[in-house]
């Protein structure tokens, strides 16, 4: 198996508060791997060092064989990214918005491929109005489409599904589990355990900035054991050491 | 009423203060205390070729302008409103979700700016003052009375943009009228009288004569701009849905010859639907020329000849460089953080706006060359104006990279950028003071500035992108 996500030893302090301590991590082609905690656990500063927005204070992060702390727009041009709050720019419409990012990363042919990213998502009566005019949840489903127009072969996301309606949250489920069905990989965070049992291949568990856990989520279920009380008792656990 | 209040002056020292550290941030008024305490030992020499009156009038001038110049956000219209209330959790914002009227937060954050930039801007100057008026001959009393009017002159200017920009986001064609009205008046003043209508500024009426119906005229007039600006603030339209044509990809194809097209497009679209291209040409760039070439044109008798005008094109210059905080307020780094974009780029890309709209301040001194009869050294003037201004920007990016606008209130950034600014226009103004034609050698900034630009993308690019 190929290993597209290699982190080595990552750590990320922000002055005397250490975010993300010794991390080792590797996901393998074809994996849909979530990465889980509690609120203020690391989970968002790990994507953000893997897609090279913050440097790590120390180890390395390899994302499809490139060092993102030393080619952080090498990985952003090959990866996809949906950031922890969607910001896209206010005063471009969605249509814009996707022109913008097609252009930006050079993609040919947008126009069909927004147009169907619209209709899929169910947003196409507003791809003319200002992004920020938008309710969250259509801004959520344009940094969805601007995630994947490009059909990127690894896709990290920060909390995808939580702006979305249950429905939407279902079209969203199959479309991940269908996208990594084709060779693709996706690193997802989420505290949503229950869906992180339902659609990942592989998860770790982060706390604190310390990494509890990682493997298959198969291995779990081999025990007998669910995602969501196996999450709790170790966290748990980790609180009272 | 109180506990919004001192809630949104906590935040705002906080907002300001995690950005550079408490301390560098705090040295800020101690800087300006520092400016005015020393400027003040200047005075007995600057009477000997200025009379008092024309100083007094040039520094109240400046206060008008600092007041203009903080309460200028709103000019922007309903986007700035809503982007400063709406996209960040402000208490401005997140009170909504408490028992509280839009009028009513809108007065809060209206009194907390007024008395906050007071006590940053208003307060260290002033005291500066009174502290060096025991060794410079002035009385005490004068100098409290400097400060009162300094403070009325701020206030003027703040309440003033509070008004024109509420104004101006009910109706533009209302402001428009507005500002003909005020233009029409001042100048038909000035022609019928034959007196300068500055001196009938209501702090400047107090200054040379105390007294208390003065006061209460000057307080008076200030109720009633900060009252009208609160009856006509209108939060409903903020947050309203628009459709909009497609005007990106028309735009950067029309942009095809610049380093990022997408990038200039985008930025393009900004300036415009934000309201900055109208709005902030006109409010911080053509009226605060305007303010100060009339009150640039009273030095005349004390230049050399042809002086006014280069003093003039240097000013413009430094205040065209301002453009730079137009075409990066609406960007954080946040929308290109999942894009193959490096912060090098995009500092490569607001420079190419920012060169595009030097046509404004460039057509600018060459009008105000035009007009003073001066034609025979429009193009040093304009040379000289477009090489400060570039030199600036180099200055700017180097220190503040995507964040001049925040970064400005960093007493460190503040103080490199005064020093290498200053010597470069003090340089260039004895130059062209010695003879107009040697502004042309401001062509030379061209090098320290793409130095400066170079080593502001490797500086940026080797950080983690601010948020904001």
């Amino acid at each position: 198996m190929t290993t597209v996500i290699e982190a080595r030893d990552v750590s990320k302090s922000y002055g005397d508060v250490q975010a993300v301590n010794h991390v080792n991590l590797s996901v393998e082609k074809g994996a849909l791997f979530g990465l889980l905690g509690p609120n203020g656990s690391g989970k968002t500063t790990m994507i953000k060092m893997l897609t090279g927005q913050t440097r790590p204070t120390g180890g390395t992060a390899t994302v499809l064989g490139i060092d993102a702390e030393k080619d952080p727009v090498g990985v952003r041009g090959r990866v996809g990214i949906i950031p922890e709050q969607e910001t896209p720019p206010s005063f471009l419409t969605a249509q814009e918005y996707l022109e913008f990012v097609a252009a930006v990363r050079k993609i040919p042919d947008i126009q069909k491929k927004a147009d169907w990213w619209f209709e899929f998502l169910d947003f196409a009566d507003k791809k003319n109005v200002l992004c920020k005019d938008l309710s969250r949840g259509t801004r959520q489903k344009l940094m969805f489409t601007q995630a994947f127009i490009h059909e990127p072969e690894l896709a990290l996301i920060d909390e995808p599904l939580i702006n979305f309606d249950p429905i939407m949250q279902d079209l969203v489920k199959d479309y991940l589990a269908a996208y990594v069905k084709k060779g693709k990989t996706i690193f997802i965070s989420t505290h949503i355990l229950e869906v992180a049992e339902e659609i990942c291949s592989g998860f770790a568990i982060l706390h604190k900035g310390n990494l509890l856990h990682t493997g298959p989520v198969a291995e779990l279920t081999a025990r007998g054991e669910h995602l969501p009380s196996y999450f709790l008792s170790l966290v748990r656990k980790d609180r009272h050491v | 009423m109180f506990e919004l209040f001192v809630a949104m002056l906590k935040e705002e020292w906080r907002v300001h203060s995690t950005m550079f550290g408490s301390l560098s941030f705090a040295l800020f008024p101690v800087m300006i205390f520092g400016i005015a305490f020393m400027g003040a030992f200047l005075i007995p020499l600057m009477r000997t070729t200025l009379p008092a009156g024309n100083l007094t009038l040039i520094i109240h001038a400046n206060y008008l302008m600092l007041g203009i110049m903080v309460g200028g956000f709103g000019l922007l219209g309903n986007e700035v409103m809503s982007r400063r209330f709406g996209q960040a959790s402000f208490l401005s914002y997140s009170a909504r979700s408490l028992p509280l009227s839009d009028r009513f937060i809108f007065t809060n954050f209206v009194i907390k700016d007024t008395v906050y930039y007071f006590f940053l801007w208003v307060f260290p100057f002033g005291f500066g003052y009174i502290l060096a008026s025991p060794f410079t001959g002035v009385s005490l009393a004068r100098a409290l009375l400097l400060l009162l009017t300094l403070t009325l002159s701020f206030l003027f200017g703040l309440c003033g943009v509070f008004f024109l920009s509420t104004v101006y986001a009910r109706s533009r064609t209302v402001l428009w009228l507005v500002l003909l009205a005020l233009g029409t008046g001042w100048g038909g003043f000035a022609a019928m009288t034959g007196m300068n209508p500055a001196l009938f500024f209501p702090p400047m009426l107090l200054n040379s004569a105390f007294s208390w119906t003065n006061l209460l005229v000057s307080c008076a007039v200030l109720v009633i701009l900060f009252a009208v600006a609160i009856v006509l603030f209108n939060p409903e339209s903020v947050g309203s849905e628009k459709n909009y044509k497609d005007a990106f990809a028309p735009l950067m194809n029309r942009f095809s010859f610049l380093p990022h097209p997408p990038l200039a497009a985008k930025d393009t679209i900004d300036l415009y639907r934000s309201g900055s291209m109208i709005g902030q040409t006109i409010f911080s760039f053509l009226l605060p020329l305007a303010v100060i070439w009339f009150f640039l044109s009273l030095l005349g008798p004390f230049f050399p000849p042809h002086g006014l005008l280069f003093i003039f094109a240097i000013t413009t210059g430094v205040v065209a460089s301002t453009m730079y905080t137009w075409v990066t307020m609406f960007d954080s780094f946040g929308p290109y953080a999942c894009l193959p974009v490096a912060v090098s780029t995009l500092i490569t890309s607001k420079l190419t706006t920012f060169a595009v709209l030097q046509v404004i301040p460039a057509a600018f001194i060459a009008v105000v060359a035009l007009l003073s009869g001066e034609a025979a050294y429009l193009v040093p003037a304009v040379v000289l104006g477009c090489s400060v201004s570039f030199y600036a920007v180099g200055v700017m990016a180097w220190l503040c990279g995507l964040s001049p606008n925040v970064l400005v209130y960093d007493v460190k950034v503040l103080f490199v950028y005064l020093v290498l600014v200053g010597i470069v226009l003090m340089v260039f103004t004895t130059a062209a003071f010695a003879n107009p034609y040697y502004a042309l050698s401001a062509v030379i900034l061209v090098i320290p500035t793409w130095l400066l630009v170079q080593k502001a993308k490797t500086r940026w690019d080797a950080v983690d992108p601010a948020g904001f």
